[in-house]
């Protein structure tokens, strides 16, 4: 009896815990991302640094958008990142959100442009459209579509966890 | 540069109180070298820990961008209370001010401690064990430290809107303190079932601690509650939001462990039962920490966060509960009680709460665990709500509420025939069951769940007043806190009837200048405003209300969009008033130019968070009568 009841009083955390470790380590998890595809919204936005226009015609193939403001710490924390991805040759439009212009272009000036084109999203509409909650998000763009997007800060880890699967996946990228 | 000796300092600490940790366990603690040995190594452990900690603090106030958390999480436009608790509203700081708050509770109980306590060395070793873990998961992955090098943030991003509210600022660290005091019962546990031996009485050494925490708790959470009702218009005082559950849990095994405390105390009868709620209480503290930082589960609470954070801290968790059952079961032959417990005694009834409580953890254990395990199974997401809970939990509270009322008269360790308490028994039952009859009849309540809430919760504050009138005029003896508390309860379990059976709300579909009723109020939009403040736009809206009964008042219920984040915020409007609140939201403009406007009647709800702290009154009162007792 005893033993039954010892036995039971181990076994029972145990399993509770063994369950949140199966369940954490399932698909690791992560909050921030999304992987329901969507069509990119039609847009035309001026560009940051002239008065030139930015619309869906220009976004043909496959992209990152990455969503950026110069209020944004955590985009400066993963501005290193991003350019590091840049250079290894991943084309990333940068979509500035609610920013104002000077800001912008100073930001930019100071750490670097790891970004192909820059959408000056003043009002942010477009990133309303595309149901942007806050700066940092980046969005895995194909062929017009939305495949996957992540809210937060992109790192190295988040980068091999939730983008490369799928860009494996959709042999995206393979062109260099 | 300071924020590096902040950064070290925390470091020491952790290595500090992992020796403290050593030589409790290794060295002889039966030796008084080696007990103030550690007692020493402790409190300095937590005076570089506080020092850290108050670095930051001073930091924060100075807006010191250089440090990433800081500039992530404050903004130089913020008034400086709130410079100070944007340090513990997200993750990393929150974490850093869980821990200085969890090693205060061991540095106070090692100050106020007389170093020949029996438990005193093993417990220090204990809290430092559970320090040590909880640093290492602060240093290893959620490093508050961090600085952004070489260019700071001129003016650092936010604290998030609706956090910048003073009764947010105050929720974490009461409901903190609340929980981690939990560790000193813990900690006294565990050195007992270390120490094996069963003339300890571990119990009385670890009451007043206990019951501060509960207190604690329990202001933590009614807070909470109240912040969500004004600050997040949820326009409720409980939602059964499963973050709500992780605190509700550790609150109800508290209440049971201080119960059955004070049976241990008095005879060692319920020593497994008290044990083991003291492991229970301080594990779900650490399993609530677990699901909010660990984002399993999606809630106002949770962090933003990485997985890597949830496994350390479920493996950290792990490990101590694990240890702690397998002591627990390899001991059970030293607490069991020879004795039987006489029936309708005090242990009687204290027990038959322990299992009503018990079925209640458990309970809500499931609601909150059953999605997770859905989802893994079936991949698909569902939720458990309140028809569930309130399933469970009416009818149980109801039937503790009836035992609490034949229990009042009850005697520790005999039983007493209820027929000597019979005249005030028949004449409480006669006045409920009268009151219940006048409210049915002038009320007209169909809900016979409401009904019997209202009937319990009537007949214990009828039968406490008997109690009272005989403890003033007869001098008969009873416990002071006690009433105090089962008297919140009891005015706890009617206004919540009263409210699920009153309340009510209504979304008006209005325009400027017009005017719509709502049960006895003509509701007149009256003018809208577009405001600058120093850090939002505001549109406000004022609504006057006449009531029927002849009394008018305006409400300004507020929209806010804040410039950092962009985030958008509703500002309730509530006109207070001794039985019910009348509160306004306001929503969005339709295209037709008119405002969709939440309009609640909420009764009671101000008793409901009023019962709250009374019994953490009553806690706080019996902790302080407690240590003024010692001295």
């Amino acid at each position: 009896m005893k033993i039954i009841l010892r036995a039971i009083l181990i076994t029972l955390p145990i399993l509770f815990f063994t369950f949140f470790y199966l369940y954490i380590n399932e698909d690791k998890y992560y909050p921030g991302a999304d992987f329901r595809k969507f069509e990119m919204p039609i847009f035309k936005i001026n560009s940051l640094y002239d008065e030139s226009n930015i619309s869906n015609n220009d976004l043909k193939g496959a992209y990152l958008v990455n969503v950026w403001a110069s209020w944004c710490i955590t985009c400066r924390v993963e501005h290193g990142f991003l350019s590091k991805l840049s250079n290894e040759g991943i084309p990333i439009i940068g979509l500035n959100y609610k920013d104002k212009k000077d800001d912008a272009i100073s930001w930019i000036t100071k750490f670097g442009d790891p970004y192909e084109l820059i959408i000056h999203d003043l009002k942010g509409e477009l990133a309303l459209d595309m149901g942007v909650t806050g700066a940092p998000e980046t969005f895995l763009l194909h062929n017009g579509n939305v495949i996957a997007q992540y809210r937060g800060e992109v790192n190295k880890m988040i980068w091999n966890d939730v983008f490369m699967p799928i860009i494996e996946k959709e042999e995206i990228f393979n062109n260099d | 540069m300071l924020i590096e000796v902040a950064h070290y300092l925390s470091i020491l600490a952790t290595g500090l109180f992992f020796l403290c940790f050593l030589f409790a366990f290794i060295l002889s603690a039966k030796d008084i070298f080696v007990i103030n040995l550690v007692s020493r190594v402790y409190t300095h452990g937590f005076l570089f820990l506080l020092i850290s900690f108050l670095i930051y603090v001073w930091l924060a106030i100075n807006d010191n961008f250089n440090v990433l958390y800081i500039a992530q999480h404050s903004n130089t436009n913020l008034p400086t209370f709130y410079k100070i608790s944007s340090i513990w509203s997200a993750h990393e700081g929150s974490m850093f001010l869980w821990i200085v708050f969890l090693c205060l509770w061991g540095v106070i109980f090692n100050l106020f401690t007389k170093n020949i306590q029996d438990l005193k060395a093993k417990s220090l070793g204990v809290i430092s064990f559970v320090a040590v873990g909880f640093l290492l998961f602060l240093l290893l992955t959620s490093n508050p430290f961090l600085t952004i090098l070489p260019i700071a943030p001129e003016n650092g991003a936010d604290i998030n809107p609706v956090l910048q509210d003073p009764a947010l600022a105050i929720h974490p660290p009461i409901l903190y303190l609340g929980y981690v005091g939990f560790v000193i019962a813990f900690a006294h546990a565990i050195a007992f079932l270390v120490n094996g031996d069963p003339s300890i009485k571990w119990e009385s050494l670890v009451r007043t601690w206990s019951i501060s925490s509960w207190s604690l708790l329990t202001v933590g959470i009614a807070l909470g509650s109240w912040w969500a009702y004004y600050e997040l218009g949820w326009g409720g005082y409980w939602f059964w939001d499963p973050v709500e559950n992780v605190a509700l849990m550790p609150w109800l095994a508290a209440t049971a462990f201080v119960h059955s405390l004070s049976v241990s105390i008095k005879s060692s009868l319920l020593r497994i039962w008290t044990i083991l709620l003291s492991i229970i209480v301080f594990s779900l503290s650490l399993f609530g920490a677990f699901i909010v930082r660990s984002g399993i589960i999606d809630s106002v609470h949770s962090f933003a966060n990485d997985p890597e954070r949830g496994l350390y801290l479920l493996g950290f968790i792990a490990i101590l509960i694990v240890i702690s059952t397998i002591l627990f079961s390899f001991r059970l032959s030293i607490l069991a009680s020879k004795r039987n417990i006489a029936s309708f005694s005090k242990e009687s009834f204290i027990s038959i709460n322990n299992i009503i409580f018990g079925t209640l953890i458990f309970s809500t254990m499931l609601g909150v665990l059953y999605p997770l395990i859905y989802e893994y199974l079936y991949d698909q997401k569902i939720s458990v709500g309140a028809p569930f809970y309130n399933a469970i939990f009416i009818p149980l509270t109801l039937i503790a509420g009836i035992f609490l009322f034949f229990s009042i008269d009850s005697k520790w360790q005999r039983s007493v025939k209820i027929i000597n308490f019979l005249s005030p028994m028949s004449a409480s039952l006669l006045i409920a069951g009268a009151s219940l009859f006048l409210i049915n009849y002038f009320l007209a309540i169909n809900d016979y769940s409401i009904l019997l809430s209202v009937f319990v919760g009537i007949l214990i504050l009828v039968r406490y007043m008997f109690v009272i009138y005989e403890y003033l005029f007869k001098r008969k003896y009873s416990n002071p806190y006690s009433i105090i508390a089962h008297l919140g309860l009891s005015i706890l379990i009617i206004s919540i009837a009263f409210n699920s059976e009153f309340s009510s709300e209504r979304a008006l579909n209005i325009r400027m200048n017009e005017s719509d009723t709502y049960r006895g109020y003509d509701i007149k939009f009256d003018d809208l405003r577009l405001e600058k403040s120093s850090n939002y736009d505001a549109v406000i809206a004022s609504f006057i209300l006449n009531g029927s009964d002849g009394r008018n008042f305006i409400l300004k219920p507020e929209k806010r969009k804040y410039f950092a984040r962009g985030q958008i915020t509703t500002e309730t409007a509530i006109k207070i008033s001794p039985l019910k609140d009348i509160y306004m939201t306001i929503g969005d403009q339709l295209d037709d130019g008119s405002w969709i406007v939440n309009i609640q009647l909420n009764y009671f709800i101000r008793w409901i968070w009023f019962s709250a702290i009374m019994m953490a009154f009553a806690g706080l009162m019996l902790a302080y009568s407690l240590v003024r007792g010692k001295r």
